[in-house]
């Protein structure tokens, strides 16, 4: 069994300040896990602000090269791969869509660029079907795309052109950094199904980069919790964030709000000050 | 929220509307941001208002606070404060007269804290340019008086003394509220005043905002596009969608009997950790405001849509004591 | 293209403003080409005319009619100060988002020959170059090398720019879509950095146009060539002003001063138009 994605003690450190007062910042410390090539999953890295799961996930696509440690993809190191073989295995899905294309521009180019680019589509035609396959995959068409500015859809509609994109240089690995965050709560489970579809039917994997733990709950098969760069946690999703073990995990479990953290800070009377039970600090 | 002193709501809003006016090399566009909203927030209480981007929440509390730059307008309607008599709303009230009542009365907490706190100043000169003015006193007294207020939202008096870059986002976000409520103001309007903390962080900011609202009594109209936030936090709440209110009443009434098929579709679409359920996203697309499907704004992806509902406006019915709800199938099936 | 120059025409007064001095400078401009004397000769009518119906701006000591020779010195700075500004525009856009898009030692390259320029003082260089070139000295060098001169401080404007949009998301989704740097930098980038090159553009030719006109008056030019600042470098040497031949060197300063204040008017009512800013509110894509 081969691995698909492995990474073996990666660590990302910056240089911050200036000529005399340089001060390295470590942002990922010695994180280590790997996928397996013949059994897809959404593998989930779950950290706050800080702690380093940006940086990693900018690693995995090869935008920054580690400091120390290795990357590979199907057993070769990242960094050894021509740009746009490695691009034609692993795609980019962002955080925030309204910015994922250039405003000024329709969006269908960008979809037309991928497949001459990396499916070896040339002419109109040609290229125009391996796109339209790929916006149906995501719920969507060419008709509904072609000549659309970013502006005229919405918020959901803009991630699923951002998801039909990478799937067109069909690609064996997503890299999707906080996909949801900047969704609508009403469209949001869309697109995590989706990510959910990719896998089952595409046999796509998918490492997905969050804070919310609930949707990490319902869609990911493995994940770890990352804090301050070091890998705190890691297991099975259901079963880690049913019973974290790791005091840390337990924390960011504990501070989710949900419905039924109703009442939560409520007073029983307004005019008697409460206690606040999450107030640690 | 029944006190013996309450003589009626903190702040009454009737009908408001506020449109954007562009006018661009011929292009004109009005979108129609807040269309007609109506809610009453009493003394005392949390008011959340929920809703999802662009369905002109921001917008809403910008026209009550009064910050009305072009191209938004107020267009009419009103937006009554008890401490503000005479005056039908703050955008129409002369200057003076606001700056008279901001942070002592009327004060306002935003989502990114860099954006109220200089940062080539101490934050003890931030606490003087806001609040000196209102509170009076020598200079002594008045910082004695900030320390003695930091102390209450658990900040040590030594940040005073700091820049604000030398704070962490948390500890920014609650000098922010510090600021926002040392002149002990009636009412404090906070828009999304912890979607850019983590959520460890954020739990702490909420329960000192509870806190401090309930220590002086109070009013606070929270927005937050977050269910869990307002589950926890909030009193009474409204939903908003597309530049109009669909439903309010009391948060665990809302949450436990939602009316609206929106307000439903926004609870049971919450993925919760422990319950494996499907979930599904809403079809469809939140309207573009400055061409709005006529009628119920929310007809086109509403699974209990009828022929009415593409005509007439649904108009906001206390359908349950306490509880309204815009939604003619709701409101039908009651009456029958 | 003419529905931009319509929309502009009819909803802007400072484009229309603009657009008639323009207009009317570019009109002198054009009729030079019709001109009743070869622009270089002298003595071709009488001497200190003041303006009349026969010679409408007057004669100058020189025997040249004010009027044409007016059409041929602006024709001639115009295209002194275009060809700078183009010039120099292409040379600060390039370096500018080359610097800030690929970042690294490309750019400390890029900005430490960008810093010698701007900290380089202009002025001895140019009559430097003066002395050493003198009579192979022509308008197109001097516009050559002024426009070397004249781009460092543009280029580190748009630079910062091209940094602020380098990290922007799409951006990255371009790149992940295929497209080459260069393609990123003329499709992507540009958009967002025309209306920069758009107010220096005006702002250069002010500038080039500023300092042909004095090094002229101090003769360090071709003076054969007519140009605005030859015009008052020769009436500077007839003491025009003191002999009383004030339209000799009012109507050229009156001519330049209109094209500074229509080419002024044009820059900014354009810059407002093709403002990304404005363009998505245009297209009701404001957020």
């Amino acid at each position: 069994m081969s691995a698909l994605l492995e990474l073996d003690r990666v660590s990302k450190s910056f240089s911050r300040g200036g000529l005399f007062s340089t001060r390295r910042v470590e942002a990922v410390k010695e994180v280590s896990f790997a996928l397996a090539a013949d059994k897809p999953e959404i593998f989930t890295v779950i950290g706050e602000s800080g702690s380093g799961k940006s940086t990693l996930a900018r690693m995995i696509l090869g935008i920054h090269a580690p400091s120390s440690g290795l990357i590979r993809l199907g057993g070769r190191d990242v960094a050894a791969y021509e740009r746009r073989a490695f691009m034609a295995e692993v795609q980019p899905i962002f955080q925030n869509p309204f910015e994922a294309f250039n405003p000024l521009k329709q969006l269908d180019r960008y979809l037309f660029m991928t497949a001459e680019r990396f499916g070896g589509a040339a002419g109109k035609s040609a290229v125009e079907e391996p796109v339209d396959e790929a916006l149906r995959q995501v719920g969507l068409s060419l008709p509904e795309i072609a000549g659309r500015f970013p502006h005229e859809l919405s918020g959901g509609q803009l991630q699923r052109v951002a998801i039909a994109r990478a799937l067109v240089a069909k690609p064996r690995l997503i890299v999707a950094d906080e996909p949801v965050s900047m969704v609508d709560a009403s469209l949001r489970m869309s697109i995590v199904n989706l990510f959910g579809r990719l896998r089952d039917e595409l046999g796509l994997s998918i490492v997905y980069i969050t804070h919310d733990l609930a949707t990490a709950y319902y869609i990911s098969d493995r994940l770890i919790i990352m804090q301050k760069g070091v890998v705190v946690e890691q297991g099975p999703a259901r079963a880690v964030l049913s019973a974290p073990t790791h005091p840390y995990s337990r924390q960011l479990r504990d501070a989710v709000l949900t419905p039924d953290s109703a009442g939560a800070f409520r007073a029983t009377h307004p005019r008697k000050a409460v206690e606040t039970s999450g107030d640690r600090s | 929220m029944s006190g013996g002193d309450d003589a009626g709501p903190v702040l009454e809003v009737r009908d408001l509307q506020a449109h954007f006016r562009s006018h661009y090399f011929g292009v004109n566009r009005e979108v129609r941001a807040v269309d007609g909203v109506t809610f009453a927030v009493n003394r005392n209480e949390i008011y959340g208002l929920a809703g999802e981007s662009s369905s002109g929440k921001t917008t809403l509390v910008k026209t009550i606070a009064g910050l009305l730059k072009p191209p938004l307008e107020m267009v009419g309607g009103s937006a009554r404060f008890s401490f503000l008599p005479g005056w039908d709303a703050i955008g129409r009230a002369p200057p003076d007269v606001v700056r008279a009542i901001r942070w002592r009365h009327l004060s306002y907490i935003m989502q990114g804290s860099m954006n109220v706190l200089n940062p080539l100043r101490r934050v003890r000169h931030s606490f003087r340019d806001f609040a000196w003015r209102h509170l009076g006193g020598s200079k002594a007294e008045f910082d004695a008086r900030a320390e003695a207020h930091l102390e209450r939202v658990k900040l040590d008096p030594s940040v005073l003394a700091a820049y604000p870059h030398e704070l962490s986002g948390g500890m920014r976000q609650r000098v922010t509220i510090a600021l926002a409520t040392i002149c002990k103001p009636d009412f404090i309007i906070a828009d999304e005043p912890t979607t850019a903390l983590d959520v460890v962080v954020q739990k702490d900011v909420l329960a000192m905002i509870r806190a401090i609202q309930c220590e002086m009594g109070s009013s606070v109209l929270f927005i937050t596009h977050d269910m869990g936030v307002h589950a926890a936090l909030t009193d009474r709440l409204g939903i908003m969608y597309a530049g109009r209110l669909v439903e309010d009443g009391e948060t665990p009434e809302i949450f436990s009997r939602p009316l609206h098929p929106y307000t439903r579709h926004l609870i049971a679409s919450l993925p919760r950790i422990g319950d494996t359920q499907q979930r599904e996203g809403l079809e469809g697309t939140p309207p573009n405001l400055a061409a709005p499907p006529p009628g119920c704004r929310f007809h086109p992806r509403c699974p209990l849509a009828m022929p009415i509902c593409a005509t007439t406006v649904p108009a906001m019915i206390e359908t349950l004591p306490g509880h309204r709800v815009a939604c003619h199938a709701v409101n039908e099936g009651a009456a029958a | 293209m003419l529905a931009i120059l319509r929309d502009l025409i009819r909803y802007n007064l400072e484009f229309r403003i603009g657009l008639v001095l323009v207009g009317i400078v570019a009109m002198m401009a054009a009729l030079s080409l019709v001109s009743l004397y070869p622009a270089g000769d002298v003595y071709v009518v009488p001497p200190d005319l003041p303006p009349s119906t026969a010679y409408w701006l007057g004669t100058t000591s020189r025997g040249q009619d004010v009027f044409w020779q007016l059409t041929a010195a602006i024709r001639n700075t115009l295209f002194f100060g275009i060809m700078v500004a183009a010039l120099s525009r292409v040379i600060a856009l390039v370096v500018g988002l080359l610097a800030g898009y690929c970042g690294g030692w490309i750019d400390r390259v890029l900005m430490s020959i960008n810093d010698t320029f701007i900290i380089i003082p202009l002025f001895p260089i140019l009559i430097l170059f003066y002395f050493v070139l003198r009579d192979s000295m022509s308008t197109p060098l001097l516009a050559t090398i002024m426009a070397c001169l004249g781009w460092a401080y543009d280029a580190r404007l748009i630079r910062s720019v091209a940094l602020s949009l380098k990290t922007r998301e799409f951006t990255q989704t371009s790149i992940f879509s295929g497209m080459k740097t260069h393609e990123i930098l003329a499709r992507e980038h540009l958009p967002y950095v025309l209306p920069i090159v758009f107010s220096t553009t005006m702002n250069n030719m002010n500038w080039s146009i500023g300092i042909e006109v004095t090094l002229a008056v101090l003769g360090f030019t071709d003076i054969n060539t007519p140009t605005i600042g030859g015009m008052i470098y020769w009436a500077n040497q007839h003491t025009a002003l003191v002999a009383g031949i004030w339209w000799w060197i009012a109507f050229p300063v009156a001519l330049v001063v209109m094209t500074f204040v229509g080419l002024f008017l044009l820059a900014v009512s354009m810059n407002e138009y093709i403002d990304p800013r404005s363009r998505l509110a245009r297209m009701g894509g404001s957020r």
